[in-house]
């Protein structure tokens, strides 16, 4: 079963999963398709694989409703920079979800990097996101894109900002 | 040198328990041991032939006396008597168990240590000089440095999986002991023409199976911008650096494929983005972590100049030994002392744990309470009055620990090989063994002078072969081991790679052939103060190869 996850609990009937858009539904589009796609009007969101050049999105970006950045495997962590790169260059706002291989241990580092939406089909996965038992350290030795306050003794340093 | 404030102790105790929890949920299926793998490697945990290991970071080889003790402490309690120093100022233990895992780290984060990132394909353990804070030619000391980035790099969240491993090295003098240019990050601290300080970066050097030098992108980086330079170089790395095969993945190949000057240009525009940002370092930072490398209150201690002499002159094994292992301090009264790991006929790098505990002892007593692990795979002791040498001296002598050989022909380098390691092809150990007893007789291999002998028994080259004057490399061929030998290889400013020599030899006739090596080199130097290295770029590699192979030639 493939949920969508965000820190407010699972998502229900989101548009977005991929391969269940309906023909005339939302559309998740490759990156050459959504730079085509720009052109009408209809809402879209973008799927990014690990080589394409998120920068490419820029002059779009403003009209993309989700960014989807795919991990093809637990290995491949080049999704983090990627979303880095929207977030923090970009100054991309909108939902940017995690699919493809999402594993527990990445969710917390995939939340620092700017995720906050996640499609995890990994079962005991999903049992430890729904119960909000996330194996993250709450300590930061540097800045990223997550909302964090800043840490004792050094520039560098963060601490997370815990909700609720 | 460095103390934890609350924030690293907090930090340590968290990743303690996150891996606890990633143990628990390998152990009860959760966790796939494919996905297990990175995650153990991350912490230091690998499975060997026989065992788990663990590798414990030592950040830039510095330690204390109580940190050595805690270290010994782990060699009696959870392996089996001792410990291996590695050649990235690190130590491993052979054979723990996965169960105890945690109980080690809570007693290593006790005092201030732990195994983070100690493998994996994450940034690994900073290295350094190992004379930092002491030696006299030093711009200034690079651990502070070296801090700064072990603390930035500790669980980055961008660069937790790049596509392998990352290893970058520091060294603050012109006299490269920390072997910049084989490491994918190279920083060598200088001084601009207006006194500021910062750094030489260089990039994509690296050992295995492509030896490749560095090269250098940035001539003077200032130090404020450490942190937004090398995010810059890892972010570029990250995106683009190779993952379709593990033997191309290195940064070394990104550099070698697109191009240094291209490469830099990218690393720079994307540097143009981060130079002016958050990770820009205030100098009252940089400023803080210097003060936790401030060096020893050094008295002075002129006496000990007059009680050298005469000890000197009445002890021979102590004047070799001070002309070994003791090297010049900035202070005149003081000196630094190598304290070899590599008795003869013994395993490069081993220590028991009595011989820590020693260590930690004579740390306390005669050295401001500081140790040094040398990628060389000795210790140091950075601080001894001059007047201590003799009393250090015989109490390392009482526990096999004043080799006089620092820097001679058995002050080999090794990795475990094939009798530990789940990579080899052939042993290391033996080979290593052999040589240091054919050599063994310190007046020969005084008279031998400077060599470096370095010797792996795979081609990932952890035992860097490819840097020793003479490199040995152990293959398998046809089911057995055959030892390739290289001539030229060093590891210093003057890097080089070493070339291959012509055809292997098995493991009996490996030692006659570094022998013969050896004689050749004895014949054609100019003299004593031409050492073999030296010798070798003078003359090159024909006499070598007519030496080893024509009698062979002759006889076929």
């Amino acid at each position: 079963m493939t949920v969508i996850w965000t820190q407010d609990g699972i998502v229900e009937n989101d548009p977005w999963v991929s391969g269940s858009a309906a023909e005339d539904g939302p559309k998740l589009l490759p990156l050459a398709e959504a730079l085509d796609h720009a052109q009408d009007n209809a809402a879209f969101g973008v799927v990014l694989q690990p080589a394409d050049d998120v920068r490419a999105l820029a002059p779009i970006l403003d009209r993309v409703e989700i960014v989807a950045v795919t991990f093809p495997a637990f290995s491949d962590g080049r999704g983090f920079s990627q979303a880095m790169l929207l977030r923090t260059r970009l100054g991309y706002k909108g939902t940017l979800r995690a699919v493809g291989t999402v594993l527990l241990d990445q969710v917390p580092l995939m939340l620092r990097t700017g995720f906050d939406s996640f499609e995890v089909d990994h079962a005991p996965t999903i049992q430890r996101l729904v119960e909000k038992r996330l194996p993250g350290i709450d300590l930061h030795y540097q800045p990223a894109a997550d909302k964090t306050a800043d840490g004792p003794g050094y520039s560098w340093r963060r601490t997370a900002i815990l909700n609720g | 040198m460095y103390r934890y404030d609350e924030f690293d102790h907090a930090f340590v105790a968290a990743r303690v328990s996150q891996f606890s929890d990633q143990v628990e949920r390998r152990l009860s299926g959760d966790i796939s041991e494919d996905a297990f793998k990175p995650l153990r490697l991350m912490n230091g945990v690998y499975l060997q032939l026989h065992a788990y290991m663990l590798r414990v970071a030592v950040p830039y080889g510095t330690l204390n006396g109580r940190q050595m003790r805690k270290l010994a402490h782990i060699a009696r309690v959870y392996d089996r008597g001792y410990g291996h120093f590695t050649t990235r100022q690190n130590i491993q233990y052979n054979w723990p168990a996965l169960s105890d895992m945690p109980a080690i780290l809570n007693e290593l984060a006790e005092v201030e240590m732990h195994a983070i990132q100690t493998s994996g394909n994450c940034i690994r353990n900073v290295t350094a000089d190992h004379f930092a804070g002491a030696a006299a030619d030093e711009v200034a000391d690079p651990r502070p440095y070296a801090e700064i980035l072990r603390q930035w790099s500790s669980v980055h969240p961008e660069f937790s999986f790049l596509p392998r491993k990352f290893k970058i090295a520091v060294t603050g003098s012109d006299r490269d002991r920390a072997a910049i240019q084989v490491h994918d990050i190279g920083l060598q601290l200088k001084k601009d023409d207006q006194g500021r300080l910062g750094f030489a970066v260089w990039i994509g050097g690296g050992q295995g199976r492509t030896p490749i030098l560095a090269k250098k992108v940035k001539d003077f980086l200032p130090e404020a911008d450490l942190l937004t330079y090398t995010t810059a170089i890892m972010r570029v790395y990250n995106l683009h650096g190779r993952r379709d095969n593990k033997y191309k993945a290195r940064i070394k190949i990104l550099v070698h494929e697109t191009g240094v000057e291209k490469l830099s240009q990218e690393i720079e525009a994307e540097w143009l983005h981060l130079k002016d940002g958050e990770l820009k370092l205030p100098a009252a930072d940089i400023a803080a972590i210097n003060a936790y490398f401030a060096p020893p209150e050094l008295a002075a201690r002129a006496e000990g100049w007059g009680e050298l002499a005469a000890w000197k002159k009445s002890d021979p094994g102590f004047a070799s030994w001070v002309g070994r292992n003791v090297a010049p301090h900035r202070h005149p009264d003081y000196a630094m002392v190598t304290i070899s790991l590599k008795p003869i006929g013994g395993i490069p790098g081993d220590a028991s744990a009595d011989q820590m505990d020693a260590v930690a002892k004579l740390a306390e007593e005669f050295g401001h309470d500081e140790i040094r692990v040398t990628h060389e795979q000795n210790l140091v002791l950075p601080h001894v009055a001059l007047a201590d040498l003799e009393p250090l001296y015989r109490a390392l002598l009482a526990d096999g620990l004043a080799t006089a050989n620092a820097g001679l022909i058995t002050d080999i380098i090794a990795c475990p090989g094939l009798d530990y390691c789940a990579l080899a092809n052939a042993r290391s150990i033996p080979v290593a063994q052999e040589i240091s007893n054919r050599f063994g007789d310190l007046k020969r291999q005084a008279d031998i002078g400077d060599l470096k002998i370095k010797i792996s028994g795979c081609i990932n080259a952890c035992g860097h072969h490819h840097v020793g004057h003479i490199g040995i490399l152990g293959v398998e061929k046809k089911g057995a081991e055959l030892y390739q030998i290289s001539l030229g290889g060093s590891g210093d400013e003057n890097a080089s790679i070493g070339e291959i020599i012509g055809r292997g030899f098995e493991p009996d006739r490996i030692t006659d052939a570094i022998e013969t090596i050896v004689d050749t080199y004895l014949a054609n130097r100019t003299g004593a103060d031409e050492i073999f290295i030296e010798c070798y770029r003078r003359i090159g590699a024909e006499p070598f190869k007519t030496a080893l192979y024509s009698s062979e030639a002759e006889a076929a």
